[in-house]
């Protein structure tokens, strides 16, 4: 492990040219960007892509990083901008959709074994529009405050709160439905 | 279902998506550091540009030399562009100007004002939405990006410092999409078929 440890010194150690210290930010930060984008995207294959591209471009714009401000936030950002780029880039360049186990994942007989419940709800989940799985991922995922997600997904805080209701509010129809259908 | 059930669910349902698949991400950190490394060779560039720069007792000649050619640069560039600007006779600085060249693309310039900007690209489907930064190189707060493009319908929209501006003001037109507006530009009649 690097041997510095509060996360500006680290930062400063990285904008020095130190890429030891950027390794370390990426080992503190990957899992948070890995579910973000899988959590957008929905395709393992295109989450571990874009996971990569974001400490990259991070890295090359640490300079425009302001030093006040939360790292994770900007971070996010980026990870955010990427992934709305590539979801736009599927738009037109679709891949198949396995809906119920995210592309690649789990061996079967974990993917047996797993609750129902969480099944239902990652089937849902694909299925909500962008807009409002997003905020949903930031929120249940990265522990994000509706601020953070605002600033985010350059939304205002008072939509962040009504898509998040109304996301779950539809994840909970369309489980609801699943479950009633013989 | 209990009210606050779905907020359990989805978190635990979240959380395990990732533990399952995150063993895809041992290795990641060498991998970008190896990446950056390979890299490094344009980074020191612009290091050495920086050390140029910086006031130091020895070699003010030298650098003194290369601040009057980064000006003259910047200088030469901005003269281009406030031509380009100045050119046009429908809005009040942006513009989009197609020059023809000799494969049947034209060289398409973005232009956007953004006086307090730090970052700002153009992403479309020419650049399969991945960000090409435009340049203001005089600091005039006018950022440019001049593009090669066939004839084509485009969509596109600029990123200024991470976030999205999808409604530049001398489209053809505009989508919506994800909840937000992207542009669309013809470029040469093209409908993008």
């Amino acid at each position: 492990m690097y041997r510095v440890q509060d996360e500006v010194s680290l930062l400063r150690a990285s904008l020095e040219g130190e890429t030891e210290a950027w390794g370390e930010v990426i080992s503190r930060y990957k899992d948070a960007v890995f579910g973000l984008c899988l959590g957008f995207l929905r395709n393992r294959a295109d989450a571990e892509d874009i996971t990569h591209d974001a400490f990259i471009r991070a890295y090359v714009n640490l300079r425009r990083y302001n030093l006040e401000k939360r790292f994770s936030t900007w971070l996010f950002t980026i990870a955010a901008n990427l992934c709305r780029n590539r979801l736009r880039y599927r738009r037109n360049h679709p891949v198949a959709e396995l809906p119920t186990q995210i592309r690649g994942g789990a061996d079967p007989a974990t993917i047996v074994a797993r609750d129902d419940r969480h099944v239902e709800v990652r089937e849902a989940l694909t299925q909500l529009p962008y807009g409002y799985r997003a905020p949903l991922v930031l929120r249940f995922y990265n522990d994000l405050s509706y601020r953070e997600i605002a600033d985010i997904l350059s939304i205002p805080e008072g939509t962040v709160k009504t898509r998040i209701h109304r996301g779950k509010a539809m994840l909970k129809q369309r489980i609801e439905e699943e479950r009633d259908r013989p | 279902m209990k009210p606050n059930e779905i907020d359990d669910i989805l978190r635990d349902t979240l959380r395990q998506e990732v533990a399952e698949t995150a063993g895809a991400l041992s290795g990641l950190e060498e991998q970008i550091l190896g990446e950056l490394d390979e890299r490094r060779p344009r980074l020191r560039v612009s290091d050495w540009l920086r050390q140029m720069l910086a006031p130091t007792r020895g070699g003010r000649i030298g650098q003194l030399s290369v601040v009057g050619a980064t000006a003259a640069i910047c200088l030469l560039i901005g003269f281009f562009v406030a031509q380009q600007v100045a050119s046009d006779g429908n809005a009040p600085g942006i513009r989009l100007t197609p020059s023809r060249a000799t494969d049947g693309s034209q060289e398409v310039l973005f232009v956007l004002p953004a006086l307090d900007a730090t970052d700002v690209s153009v992403v479309g489907n020419f650049n399969s939405w991945e960000p090409t930064a435009l340049s203001d190189e005089d600091n005039d707060g006018i950022w440019t990006a001049s593009i090669p493009l066939p004839p084509g319908r485009y969509e596109y929209a600029f990123v200024i410092d991470g976030r999205w501006w999808g409604q530049d003001p001398l489209a053809d037109g505009y989508v919506q999409s994800f909840g937000e507006y992207s542009s669309v530009r013809y470029v040469g009649g093209g409908d993008g078929a």
